[in-house]
């Protein structure tokens, strides 16, 4: 009875803390994704309003629409037999209807306000001036047909720089102080240079020089129609593009890594653990990568995030249709929903992962409890 | 362990996420499908293979023989492609591409071509001024906002005026441009037909107003003066305070604006003035120097600058537009005030308001010197930009418009050493807007692949601006008695008519809701006149020989539907009513007396109309189905039409944005699929558009078979888009910035129809005399016109005419040379002309100007005159 007793006591501790850690998690939950929520609405209200120069722009876009209108009006040899104020009626007309088409006929507060709407309800509308590849206007497909070429390049490049600089930082801090480790920390500095630096160099070396790649673009000239073809073709026009984010990076990155490895090596618990005689590959595993692992996960997570936003000057340079450019062609023309649009997708997924890492340190590190005051 | 596999997992789920994201699909291309032959099918172009003996070689090889001549373009495939045009020299170099259409304009980039001895044709399009803001109130009546007290030099028209010599045009041209522009002094572009027509007047002007800084100091010096300035340390000063002048500096686009303002800020301040330069982009600038009041004093000169795309062969409208008040109805130009006598003659040029060419010539010679007395801008340089092509290669290129604006680019474009081949076309850009011919893209990038794909009834001369036939067999055009219009080429027939009376069988006008024409009986009982009658009239085998690029014959039809749509659009009435068609549709209407189908077979249309040019040439209206944004076959507008009609997509982009739907496409994107649903319902429903009109037009079995070709066209190219000319479009790839073009080997014409225009024959000409002259006896020099070394026909130059200036440089004499031969022209200057010469250095300049192209050429020889 008294075993019944205490094993009924055991569950019930035990269904209180469950009941406990569950009502933790969705409070912190709950609160985590309120304040992320509010983040982001602040985030992409204060983006509307410097992308919108706080409703200068309007002035701007109105004076643009007026001295344009005027000049197709004034300056068309088509419209030479009107009199003056025929022709002042005719662009006045037509002033009217494109500043209604553009939504200037409603004061800027208001249309703010529906822009931030429109974004957090991933509403994306129309753009203003801008069109997709294939020539539409919704603001959905010009982001999206820019997604994949953009993801095939940078999400590669990334990559790449991502895991070989992780696995030469590690062989390099079993290694401090060889010659390979002075040679990257002699390299690191060339990362100062930007990728498009690079890539300047690699077209001239290897495409109008030695003539074995191309200078840039996404596939040849045509493209080919089998997809097998494509891909390899996509492939090569990637070698440049790709190899000059490389390089940009990856001996800085190599020596963050390679640093920040050396002091989880020079740890107490490390320097225990070579005294045990464990063998180094266990010392790596448990004692050295373990502990490192939150840091690796938040940089892989915010490096897939960030290959949202691409890369303006190296995608001009390679010629390459990413996000990059058009989130650029979208600030030069004011095109609000697209730029609104672009930014609500990163800090969506911005909040998103925030909010997930959240529970990976927790799955990570022991230490970490999600939702306690510690 | 279980936190291992779960980190373990979530690593690979992550890396497996990227690498497939990162797999991107290929843009999807349509297989191509087996195609059903077209109802009406094509004519494979005849090989006349001729039996040849056979070689007593033991390898049999194929046998030059007499090949049938090619027809269509001179290639087999032409790839567009966009590139930036930092890379343009090094891709030629590298063969990665074969031509570059669109134009540059560094100086350094001229140099590179050359030295790579790259071909290149030149192109004028951009003209660069000083714009001034000449509002003057206050006591001196030179002020701006009395508040501000600020002194407005440029409120003087005689300072304005002496800027046109403070500046020196050839430095600019030289230093700044590395020659890649000509010096600018009036508001007509030195490489156009008015130029060459009043060139006289025009170098009469120019040495009148050549860099003269001395005379330019002493003349704003003396009317500084007279404003109350005064020159305190070298410096004008004006109540005390340093006279400053605000330059608004553009320092975006090619980067030349900056260094013409750095340059005319300098001689500013070279005869005292100080200079706030200040440097701004074009969104910057804007709202202060067009939009901003100018009495608010916040600028005083701004760096401007123009374009013009085609060959405009009259610019009679430009006075009125760039000196007066009626120009635009933006502030800076309603501060304009220009004498009575110069608005006078603004609006006389602009309203074509004389009764001949010659008197047009003398209103137009009073407006040039009214101008430069006026000059609210100083104009500097006409710009000469250059589109570079491998030295292979060989093509026409637009003087105005370059290679991309040239419609004849597509018959002339080849390798110069061989026929065939596939040519890699570069572009600074490619498939900006969506392609649809009635309201589509206007992008001089999107233009430039259609004018491969089209045809035309009538083309363009890119050397003059005149009209040539293509498809038209003959024309005729009458004109009112009393209005200016001459003829310059012989295809036409010209006359003048004292009365021409529209027919009542005309139609005129369009009842959307009957969907039938009104005829001008109908409209106007009392009867109708008009200015001008033009008659076209296609051959007689036309509708046979002329085919669609899905195989679909030309048709009467397609030369209806245009005339359906110019009404039909801008009628409140019809399905497809837009409002932004309207004013367009206003402009036409406000001249347009109405057309009539004389005959079917052979095609033969009059066209009646108040508009008239002043070139016979530019009054044909040849009634192609041209839209304004690329040719359109019925069938194709018809599908078009439908998916309208039921709010699926609309043909103009504001229409789109204002029913929130698809801007039309015929080439890609989400409308191919609406397009495709409604031609199949258009071939299920054998529709014929506009029924009421069209069926006296087009049978059911035509349309039947027309939608039948266009669906295997979708199949086979995977779009809608369809012309008659000498390339069909092939492939579309948007995200990849690339289309391809293919050899149509339907086309007609031999291709070497427009060889002529391979190259503009500019002429070269040499004076030659003698060097010594005795004053008050007769003096003969010689001028040898040639181009390319051989003498330039007598029958093709306009007119050789020369003038005479003395050691001081003014004007004593002007003529006409002799004709001796062709290309042989005689000066002869009688005892009078010399008599009025003085002892010293003189100059005999000598213009000359060709019927077959605009840009004049000049040539001057030095004498010394003796007692």
């Amino acid at each position: 009875m008294a075993q019944v007793t205490l094993s009924s006591g055991i569950q019930t501790y035990q269904k209180k803390s469950a009941a406990n850690t569950l009502s933790r998690l969705l409070r912190y939950s709950a609160v985590r994704l309120v304040t992320l929520f509010l983040t982001v609405v602040v985030g992409v209200y204060l983006t509307i309003l410097i992308a919108n120069m706080g409703g200068y722009v309007d002035e701007i876009l109105r004076g643009e629409i007026r001295e344009n209108i005027s000049a197709s009006v004034f300056q068309n040899p088509a419209y030479r037999s009107y009199d003056v104020e025929e022709k002042k009626k005719l662009a006045e007309s037509l002033i009217a209807q494109e500043e209604e088409r553009l939504g200037l006929n409603q004061p800027f507060l208001i249309r703010s306000l529906s822009f931030l709407k429109n974004a957090l309800t991933l509403n994306f509308g129309r753009a203003l001036n801008m069109t997709s590849d294939s020539g539409s206007r919704q603001v959905s497909l010009i982001l999206l047909e820019r997604l994949p070429p953009t993801l095939v390049l940078f999400g590669t490049s990334n990559l790449l720089l991502f895991f070989s600089s992780v696995l030469l930082a590690l062989t390099l801090s079993r290694h401090y102080g060889s010659w390979a480790d002075k040679l990257i920390v002699a390299l690191s500095p060339t990362s100062a240079a930007p990728p498009w630096f690079y890539g300047i160099f690699l077209i001239l070396i290897f495409a109008a020089w030695l003539r074995v790649l191309p200078f840039g673009g996404m596939v040849s000239a045509p493209p080919p129609t089998n997809p097998l073809e494509y891909a390899m073709d996509l492939l090569v026009h990637m070698i440049l593009p790709a190899s000059a984010l490389f390089l940009s990076s990856i001996f800085l990155s190599i020596y963050n890594w390679r640093t920040f490895f050396l002091i989880y090596s020079s740890e107490d618990y490390v320097e225990m653990a070579k005294a045990k005689g464990l063998s180094p590959r266990d010392i790596e595993r448990r004692y050295i990568l373990r502990p490192t692992l939150p840091t690796i996960v938040t940089s892989f997570a915010l490096l897939v995030i960030s290959l949202w936003t691409g890369a303006i000057i190296t995608e001009t340079v390679f010629n390459w249709p990413g996000l990059g450019r058009t989130l650029y062609r979208a600030i030069g023309l004011f095109d609000t929903p697209v730029i609104v649009a672009s930014t609500i997708i990163f800090a969506y997924l911005l909040a998103i992962t925030v909010f997930i890492l959240d529970f990976i340190y927790a799955l990570l590190d022991p230490r970490v409890k999600i939702g306690s005051a510690q | 362990m279980m936190r291992n596999r779960s980190t373990t997992f979530l690593g690979l789920l992550l890396a497996t996420s990227m690498v497939l994201a990162a797999c991107a699909a290929p843009a999807p291309t349509p297989t191509p499908v087996p195609t059903q032959p077209p109802a009406e099918p094509t004519k494979a172009p005849e090989q006349q293979a001729q039996p040849t003996e056979v070689p007593p070689t033991a390898t049999p090889e194929p046998t030059p023989t007499s090949r049938p001549p090619r027809t269509g373009g001179w290639l087999d495939a032409i790839t567009m492609v966009k590139i930036s045009p930092d890379a343009v020299l090094t891709q030629l170099q590298a063969e990665e591409i074969d031509i570059y259409a669109s134009t540059l304009g560094r100086a350094e980039q001229f140099k590179a071509a050359q030295d790579a001895r790259l071909g290149y044709t030149q192109n004028f399009g951009g003209a660069y001024e000083l714009t001034f803001n000449p509002y003057g109130g206050g006591a001196n009546g030179a002020l701006f906002d009395q508040s501000t007290g600020k002194l407005n030099p440029f409120a003087v028209p005689a300072i304005r005026e002496a800027m046109n010599m403070l500046v020196d045009r050839d430095y600019i041209v030289q230093e700044i441009y590395g020659g890649l522009a000509s010096p600018k002094f009036f508001p007509i572009t030195g490489a156009f037909p008015d130029y060459a027509r009043l060139a006289d007047v025009a170098r009469e002007l120019e040495a009148k107003y050549a860099y003269n800084e001395t005379k330019a100091d002493e003349i704003i010096t003396a009317e500084m003066e007279k404003l109350g300035a005064t020159k305190v340390d070298g410096k004008w000063t004006y109540n005390g305070e340093p006279v400053t002048l605000i330059f608004i500096i553009r320092n975006d686009g090619d980067g030349t604006r900056k260094l013409i303002g750095d340059y005319v800020s300098a001689q500013l301040e070279k005869i005292g003035f100080t200079v706030d330069r200040q440097y701004k982009t074009s969104s910057e600038a804007s709202p202060i120097w067009i939009r901003g009041n100018p009495a608010d004093g916040l600028w005083h000169l701004y760096t401007g600058g123009w374009l013009t795309t085609a060959v405009d062969r009259d610019q009679g409208d430009n006075f009125l537009s760039y000196y007066t008040k009626d120009g635009q109805p933006l502030p800076l130009w309603q501060a304009y005030k220009p004498t009575e006598e110069f608005y006078q003659l603004a609006q006389a040029l602009n309203n074509n308001n004389f009764s001949t060419l010659e008197e047009r010539r003398e209103l137009f010679a009073k407006a040039l010197r009214l101008a430069m007395e006026d000059s609210v801008r100083v104009w500097l340089v006409d710009q000469k930009a250059f589109s570079p092509y491998r030295p292979d290669v060989s093509v026409t290129g637009d003087l105005a418009g370059g290679i991309q604006g040239s419609q004849l680019q597509a018959f002339t474009l080849r390798f110069a050493d061989r026929e065939g081949g596939d040519l890699k076309y570069a572009m600074s850009d490619l498939l900006v807007e969506p392609w649809n011919p009635v309201a589509g893209s206007n992008w001089v990038f999107d233009t430039a692949p259609k004018r491969f794909i089209n045809d035309y009834g009538l083309i363009a001369d890119p050397f003059t601006g005149l009209a040539w036939p293509q498809r038209v067999e003959s024309a005729s055009v009458e004109v009112k008695e009393g209005l200016p219009v001459g003829k310059t080429l012989d295809w036409v027939d010209f006359k003048f008519a004292a009365e021409i009376k529209v027919p009542a069988d005309a139609f005129i006008d369009w009842d959307a809701e009957k969907q039938v024409f009104i005829t001008v009986g109908e409209k106007f009982p009392e009867g109708l006149t008009a200015n001008r009658k033009s008659t076209v009239t296609y051959p007689k085998d036309f509708f046979q020989k002329t085919k669609w690029h899905d195989g679909s014959n030309f048709s009467v039809g397609d030369f209806m539907m245009l005339w359906i749509m110019t009404f039909d659009r801008a009628k409140e009435a019809s399905k497809i009513y837009d409002k932004s068609a309207v004013a367009s549709f206003e402009t036409f209407a406000k001249d347009f007396k109405g057309f009539r189908i004389v005959s079917t077979d052979p095609f033969v249309v009059e066209y009646y109309s108040d508009a008239f040019a002043l070139d016979a040439e530019l009054n044909v209206f040849d009634n192609w189905p041209e839209y304004g944004y690329g040719n359109g076959a019925w069938h194709m507008i018809a599908i078009g039409n439908l998916a309208e009609e039921n709010g699926e997509l609309a043909y103009s982009a504001a229409k789109a944005d204002e029913k929130k739907i698809e801007w039309m496409s015929f080439i890609d994107g989400p409308s191919l699929e609406i397009l495709k649903k409604y031609l199949d319902q258009a071939a299920a429903e054998k529709y014929v558009p506009y029924a009421p009109t069209l069926s006296q037009y087009i049978t059911l079995e035509e349309a039947a078979a027309r939608y039948q070709n266009l669906a295997d066209w979708y199949a086979k190219q995977g779009h809608f888009w369809i012309g008659t000319g000498p390339y069909y479009l092939d492939k579309v790839f948007s995200v990849e910035k690339t289309l391809t073009l293919k050899h149509n080997p339907d086309f007609q014409d031999p291709a070497d129809k427009w060889a002529r225009f391979a190259e503009a024959k500019i002429a070269q000409v040499e004076v030659d005399g003698e060097g010594r002259v005795t004053i008050g006896k007769e003096a003969s020099f010689d001028v040898l016109v040639t181009f390319k070394d051989q003498p330039y026909p007598a029958a093709e130059i306009q007119e050789v005419k020369y003038l005479l200036f003395d050691a001081n440089n003014a004007l004593v004499a002007t003529g006409v040379a002799e004709a001796t031969g062709d290309g042989q022209y005689a000066v002869k200057l009688d005892a009078d002309v010399t008599g009025k010469l003085t002892e010293g250095s003189n100059k005999l300049e000598v213009v000359v100007t060709s019927k077959l192209v605009s840009v004049p050429t000049f040539a001057s020889f030095q004498f010394v005159t003796v007692k």
